[in-house]
């Protein structure tokens, strides 16, 4: 009996011993469930193209988008703080960055990522290999200039102030490139984003939508930058190639009037926009939650930013101007208007409503509408008074406005020059659209602010001189100190 | 038959003996345990007086010769009482030795076999039985804090469903996590139940940590659940009761008429007039009272446990509530566990051992920045009721805090509840093979089941006007078998044991995650959703990782005076790269006592006196379960395609990191009342795992690589008195440790710099502790115009340091201002009882160590914002007014002062204290009057947790994080200072 109960017991021990062992594989190679190693993920064309998507997706992150728009919007004077906040959005718009300051630290880190997913994919395409390669390798350079270009604009000084001795930005053309490179000056960044657009329109032979890069989307930013970069010449020849694509046409006056609520692939004049689908909406993180707080719901966004009083005094000159539907003034049950602190709340509507939803928008980067108006900076510049008004014109006549209200040559309504006319008219179009700081220092003009918001002690009056060293943001902290071949703006 | 010859023999020779040497004569004997009757082999059997004698062999026997005129004899054996015998003239000399109840005869579990403590050649801390339990919490690591040295619990939240951080000997890693090794009866991982926890050991030295080598680089923290035990049949019923006030430290906000005086000091008059009328001054809203409520804890425990010879079983059944201090948060548990022992037949014996919980939690959801921080933030001239008495939003006209929000509003519609259900299961068989060798598999399941949902509704603030519902799940499994054979034997005066081990683990986790928006108010599951948004990465993953083990040891004792321990370890996993995927470990240790030594037997004044040494090596796998890989994630899309990032660079080089770890202890127990433990160690960490912080510019954020080094040397003291032992008793238990921490290498030795732009900025430096504060360092305040001050530090021609100060703050110079690692800790617990009444008090105390109170950029902002609370000023602060003033302040200036309120030292404070953890008085019920009511023991208690606290700092909680992670403070769930009663009966 004892022999029997012995043998039982061992055999339920080891049985029990075997099951376990068997039920576990001691395989450790395991592979993650929501990611494949760089080797599988680059293989074949469709893994290209996937992975390019994954490049797109890098400008739709919230570190890219949303504080590209603060770095280039803010600190002009078309919009208004109507208070202070913890959130260091308040020192770009003052102009009193810091070293450590969290929108400029994570968007450098955000744009290099970009550049490298960039670059992977590059150095994955031989040139000449397919159309569809070629398009995508031309895509990836579209994509790491843009992403060079915004960099170099915000930490490198302006073009005119000595490109070639300023400093300007890490260029990243490898993925194996030096681990603790220098700043190239600011002439270098932009030669080398010059050639890699002349080189990407060129291998864009494929016509996308506005939501991709393609051949008219490169030639739009080569147009703008080197308007940036004083080549006037040059900018009037790459303008003229987006206009005379036929690609684009400026959306009439009725629907210009709710421009950025249609999805941009359906928007005859966008030129390029960072799309945002349901799944990206950032809600109270968006950019248009701080220019918009639904009036019903009380609760979509932040609304803390408004139109400047300047702004605003500008527009009404002209009651009929249809770019006034880009404004909400908000009042009160009797009719007054509503303010925070001192800043009479005038919601700005361009970056909410896509696909009905408040806070969806896909930032339009390029549209046609900044072409004609590269082209009368330029020709004003050139001297071509004639042909900077009649591109004005176009401008001011889809926003609705038409006989007096156009400019004659006779007839500049007060404004000194013919570029002074050009420089408004930049400024009423494309406004929140992150352009004015850099349009009135690309012209060595001061950023004079004579509104209320919280920008200076007195609540009212700043001047910022282009010269200003804050002009330019600090480089982040972290990478002066892991990398000390990076000097540090003054 | 061979035993009578034997006797005759010994007979034969003891008479032949004494008549050839008239003055001596053979004494012989058999020792046994009281308890059980079994042979006790390796006694030390004296002649009293003298230090000649013998030992028993391994039958418990002895023969010593002795002089004619010996009289006595004395028994000595660890973990026994002494005992001394007359020597009879009739042959045999047979005793019974009773065993010691102090803790020297402790037995505890460790490194899969069970010792007792006084034959250990490590580090160890018990702590069990009533120490354990003064605490009432449904988590286990709180129980631990301030009782054993070395340890350190830090619990910086008062959340019911907040865990508590562990560190043991200093922070010895820098990525790979600083958490110990859980071992629940025997096994890696598992779950216990603080009521049905017997004992907790810590394992803090390599010779003790050793065996659970790879993972153990931390340290082990063996938890040991209560067993059945053979006899009666014992039943019993806990109950307590209490409750809960949150602890606000030191930190206040002002109420209305502070704050309307404090603005006066930097609005402009015109603003100041239009703005801040004096008709605010009527509202002074409570915000603190309106969040926070007194929270009620109950926890019900009861147990049966009893059994036979053969089959043992402990059951029992809990159920714990605790409501949270701040409104609509608390936990509920039910937990059920079953062990039973059933020996199958005199060499097979199985344990089965069943652990289910079942958990609800609740967080308050109003949503937006939540009701803690609107407990601070918000002003107390809003008003967060209507004339009517309704809620107000806080978006109407006229509200003038900044958030614009009122918790009390999105209380009354969303909610945020989670269910967890877990079960672990252990199936465990031991067959003794032959004596002395015996086969024991373990075996243990466990399954975890989470959901949670986090609900907006669509009429309050956080709704957005849609509704929002996210519901997310999380499911992981384990299975882990352990399979052991164990060798013990004696040979005389020899006694070795030696186990060898085979062990493999696989886990699995799953998360999933869905966001729906659109719902008519009061519904809340996802069907009802009008639109269901895609989250990207957060819609669900999947995890994997396995382990598997082999190892040796040997334990090797003569005469039990003269220890040996060494072992052996292989272990590999698939967390690490495929060239390093396996990692061998080993550790050796002996120890001497001395007090067993036969020049020792005379002396009265030591009971025990035992110098311990050990060396070993563990490692560290605490990383994520994919580093080694280079990756591209496909979590992100593009306008609806599926897109693929880059994700993280590849290391196939990635391995364990090392701790080498010497130990040297000495461990002293006089007069039976005073036992004293001091340990030296030092720990070294090599082949640190390091996120070596690369330059943006280079794509990427970090790559995680074996590079580094960091050390920990240390001293702990753990002192136990029994100051007085009569009818009035008083125990004294104290603890202290002290950790000295630094970095010893980095990969190119170059400084690790932590800063992202939201914690307090950090730095990794060769020489330093590792644990450093690098910022910008304040430099008080200009009296001459109340400007901020920080030091900068440049270098003049000659080379030299020039300190300086400037009201820039870019241009002031980061450096390394503090470190968050503590100088010492430790714990002073007294236990006075008289009669049937017991008082015991527990201190624990922490101290040299800086903490950033990051809520100070907020609340001690100098005019910076206007539209959230601030601070009271502390004691001994003071703002500058005028010109010459000396003050700890800057000058108040509406938008800010010159960025007085970035990170700087300023706000670095010293985070030494001095905390009343726990206070308990019980009373014992008289036994004749239980008897009556056949109730075999009561007791009743009431105790109170965290009642005071000493300290300087300004802030909320000086208790924080000291993880790699921490040192910080910040706005968040206060502790709770808790009063609780209770009765506990055993039938």
């Amino acid at each position: 009996m004892e022999k029997m109960k012995f043998t039982i017991g061992k055999k339920i021990g080891f049985a029990f011993f075997l099951s376990v062992i068997t039920l576990m594989a001691c395989d450790k190679n395991l592979q993650p469930f929501d990611s494949k190693t760089d080797k599988q993920a680059l293989g074949t064309p469709e893994d290209l193209q996937t992975a390019t998507y994954g490049a797109y997706a890098g400008l739709v992150h919230a570190d890219y988008t949303r504080f590209q728009h603060i770095l280039s919007e803010y600190p002009g004077d078309n919009v208004a703080l109507s208070g202070t906040t913890t959130d260091p959005l308040y020192n770009v718009y003052n102009y009193t960055d810091f070293p450590g300051n969290n929108i400029t630290t994570s968007f450098w880190r955000q744009a290099y990522k970009v550049i490298f997913s960039a670059n992977q994919i590059i150095e994955h395409i031989n040139e000449g290999e397919s159309e569809v390669l070629d398009q995508l390798q031309g895509e990836n350079r579209y994509l790491r200039s843009m992403a060079h270009f915004d960099l170099v604009r915000f930490f490198g000084r302006p073009y005119a102030q000595g490109a070639s001795e300023n400093p300007g930005v890490v260029i990243a053309d490898r993925t194996d490139g030096d681990p603790l490179p220098t700043r190239s000056r600011v002439s270098e960044v932009y030669d080398f984003i010059i050639a890699d657009l002349l080189k990407a329109a060129e291998q864009m032979r494929i016509s996308k939508d506005s939501r991709y890069a393609s051949k008219e989307v490169a030639y739009a930013l080569l147009s703008r930058i080197y308007l940036y970069a004083g080549q006037l010449d040059k900018a009037i020849e790459y303008a003229d190639l987006v206009i005379n694509s036929g690609r684009y046409q400026l959306v009439e006056t009725a629907a210009y009037k709710t421009y950025f609520r249609p999805v941009p692939e359906s928007n005859p004049e966008t030129i390029f926009a960072i799309r945002h689908t349901i799944a990206d909406n950032r809600l109270k993180g968006a950019i248009g939650s701080m220019y918009y707080n639904d009036p019903v719901t009380q609760s979509t966004g932040w609304g803390e930013i408004y139109a400047s009083m300047d702004y605003i005094n500008l527009l009404n000159k002209y009651p009929e101007d249809a770019r006034h539907s880009f404004i909400e003034l908000q009042l009160d049950a009797n009719g007054d208007t509503l303010k925070r602190g001192n800043v009479p709340k005038f919601y700005i509507n361009k970056y909410n409503w896509q696909e009905n939803i408040a806070n969806l928008s896909s930032p339009v980067y390029l549209r046609l509408a900044e072409m004609y108006l590269i082209r009368a900076e330029a020709n004003a510049k050139l001297g071509n008074d004639q042909l900077a008004l009649d591109d004005v014109n176009v401008i001011r006549q889809r926003a609705g406005l038409s006989g007096s209200a156009l400019y004659q040559l006779g007839d500049l309504k007060g404004h000194e020059s013919v570029l002074d006319v050009v420089l408004e008219e930049l400024r009423l179009e494309l406004a929140f659209e992150g352009h004015r700081a850099g349009d009135l220092f690309r012209n060595n003009r001061p950023l004079v602010r004579a509104y209320p918001g919280f920008h200076s002690l007195d609540r009212y009056n700043q001047t910022i001189n282009p010269t200003d060293a804050r002009v330019v943001f600090f480089l982040p902290d972290r990478e002066v100190q892991i990398n000390p071949n990076l000097e540090q703006n003054p | 038959m061979k035993r009578m010859l034997q006797i005759f023999i010994q007979a034969m020779a003891i008479l032949f003996v004494s008549v050839v040497h008239a003055q001596v004569r053979t004494v012989s004997g058999t020792v046994t345990a009281k308890e059980d009757g079994q042979p006790l082999s390796g006694v030390t059997v004296l002649i009293k007086g003298t230090s000649q004698g013998g030992n028993t062999d391994e039958n418990g026997q002895f023969t010593i010769t002795v002089p004619e005129d010996a009289r006595e004899l004395e028994f000595r054996y660890i973990g026994y009482l002494s005992q001394t015998v007359a020597i009879s003239t009739a042959g045999m000399l047979n005793v019974a030795l009773e065993a010691d109840a102090n803790e020297l005869s402790e037995v505890v579990v460790v490194g899969y076999t069970a010792k007792q403590v006084s034959k250990l050649s490590s580090s160890v801390s018990v702590v069990s039985g009533e120490k354990l339990r003064d605490v009432t919490s449904n988590d286990v690591s709180s129980m631990l804090q301030g009782k054993a040295p070395g340890v350190i619990v830090s619990s910086p939240s008062g959340d019911p469903n907040a865990t508590p951080s562990v560190t043991i000997r200093g922070s010895s890693s820098i990525t790979a996590g600083s958490e110990p090794l859980y071992v629940v009866d025997g096994i890696i991982g598992g779950t216990a139940n603080p009521n049905d926890i017997e004992s907790m050991t810590v394992l803090k030295d390599a010779a003790a940590t050793g065996l659970y080598g790879s993972r153990a680089g931390n340290g082990v923290i063996i938890i040991t659940t209560k067993s059945g035990k053979a006899g009666k049949t014992q039943v019993n019923v806990n109950a307590t009761t209490g409750f809960n006030n949150a602890s606000m430290g030191n930190f206040q906000v002002m109420n209305s008429q502070q704050l309307y005086d404090y603005h006066k000091t930097f609005f402009t008059p015109q603003d100041f007039a239009t703005q801040r009328p004096a008709s605010l001054l009527e509202t002074n809203t409570n915000w603190h009272d309106l969040a926070f409520r007194t929270g009620m804890t109950q926890n019900y425990l009861v147990s049966v446990s009893g059994g036979s010879e053969r089959t043992q079983v402990y059951v029992s059944g809990n159920f714990y509530d605790e409501e949270g201090t701040v409104r609509h948060s608390g936990n509920r548990t039910y937990n059920l566990r079953a062990n039973v022992t059933q020996s199958l037949s005199n060499k097979l014996k199985l344990t089965v051992r069943l652990d289910g919980s079942y958990r609800n939690t609740e967080t308050e959801a109003s949503g937006n920045y939540g009701a803690i921080i609107g407990s601070t933030r918000n002003l107390p001239w809003d008003n967060p009721f209507n004339p009517d008495g309704s809620i107000k939003m806080g978006t109407e006209e006229g509200w003038l805090g900044r958030e614009r929000d009122n918790f009390l509003h999105g209380w009354q519609f969303n909610f945020d509840n989670g269910r967890r259900m877990a079960t672990t299961g252990d199936v465990k068989l031991d067959y003794t093979i032959v004596e002395g060798l015996t086969f024991s598999t373990n075996n243990r399941v466990s399954i975890s089941n989470h959901r949670d949902q986090l609900y907006y509704d669509v009429r309050a603030k956080a709704g957005i006007g849609l509704g929002q519902l996210t519901e997310s799940s999380a499911f992981s499994r384990g299975l882990i078998t352990s399979n052991r054979l164990l060798y013990n034997k004696s040979f005389g005066v020899h006694n070795v044991s030696a186990i060898a081990v085979y062990e493999a683990e696989k886990n699995y986790m799953e998360e999933n995650s869905v966001l729906g928006q659109g719902f008519v108010p009061g519904l809340h599951v996802m069907g009802a959703a009008s639109q269901i948004q895609s989250q990207g990465a957060d819609n669900g993953n999947a995890f994997e990782n396995a382990f598997s083990k082999g190892l040796v040891q040997v334990d090797y004792n003569y005469d039990n005076r003269y220890y040996v321990v060494g072992s052996y370890i292989n272990e590999a996993s698939s967390r690490f790269g495929a060239n390093n995927r396996s990692g061998n470990f080993y550790t050796i240790g002996g120890s001497w006592i001395l007090s067993n030594e036969a020049f020792m037997s005379d002396q009265l004044l030591f009971n025990l006196l035992k110098l311990r040494a050990s060396y070993g090596e563990t490692g560290n796998a605490e990383i994520e379960n994919y580093q080694t890989l280079g990756l591209y994630s496909f979590s992100a899309q593009y306008a609806g395609n599926s897109a693929s990032i880059p994700s993280q660079l590849a290391n196939d080089d990635l391995t364990w990191e090392k701790a080498k770890t010497t130990n040297f202890g000495l461990d002293v127990s006089l007069f039976n009342r005073i036992s004293l433990n001091v340990d030296l160690y030092q720990k070294t960490s090599a082949a640190l795992l390091l996120n070596v912080q690369l330059p943006y510019t280079s794509g990427f954020t970090s790559i995680i690589r074996n590079v580094g080094s960091v050390r920990n040397r240390g001293l702990e003291i753990n002192l136990n008195t029994q100051n007085f032992t009569g009818e009035f008793k008083w125990e004294t238990n104290f603890n202290i440790s002290f950790n000295k921490n630094k970095v010893l290498r980095l990969d190119q030795d170059r400084d690790i710099v932590a800063d992202d732009g939201f914690s307090p900025p950090k730095i990794i430096r060769i020489g330093e502790d590792m644990n450093s504060f690098y910022m910008r360092k304040w430099a008080g305040v200009d009296p001459a115009n109340g400007d901020p001050l920080w030091e900068k530090i440049t270098t003049n021609e000659n080379g030299q340091q020039v300190i300086s100060t400037t009201n820039v703050l870019s241009d002031a110079t980061p450096q390394i201002v503090g470190t968050y690692s503590p100088k010492f800790t430790g714990g002073m617990n007294n236990t006075f009882s008289y009669k049937a009444v017991t008082l015991s008090a527990f201190f624990n105390f922490v101290s040299g160590n800086s903490v950033y109170n990051g809520s100070r950029q907020s609340y001690d902002s100098d005019g910076a914002y206007e539209t959230v609370n601030t601070m009271v000023l502390a004691d001994g602060w003071s703002r500058w007014e005028k010109e010459g003033d000396v003050a700890t302040h800057p000058k108040s200036v509406f938008g800010g002062n010159k960025n007085s309120n970035r990170v700087s030292s300023r706000y670095l404070e010293d985070g030494s204290y001095l905390r009343l953890r726990n206070v308990r008085l019980s009373y014992e019920l008289p036994a004749d009057f239980l008897k009556r009511i056949k109730v075999a023991n009561a007791r009743v208690f009431v105790s109170g947790d965290n009642l005071l606290t000493f300290t300087d700092f300004s802030g909320m909680d000086p208790e924080v994080n000291l993880d790699v992670d921490g040192g910080e403070s910040s706005n968040r769930y206060p502790i709770s200072k808790k009063v609780l009663f209770g009765i506990n009966i055993g039938l």
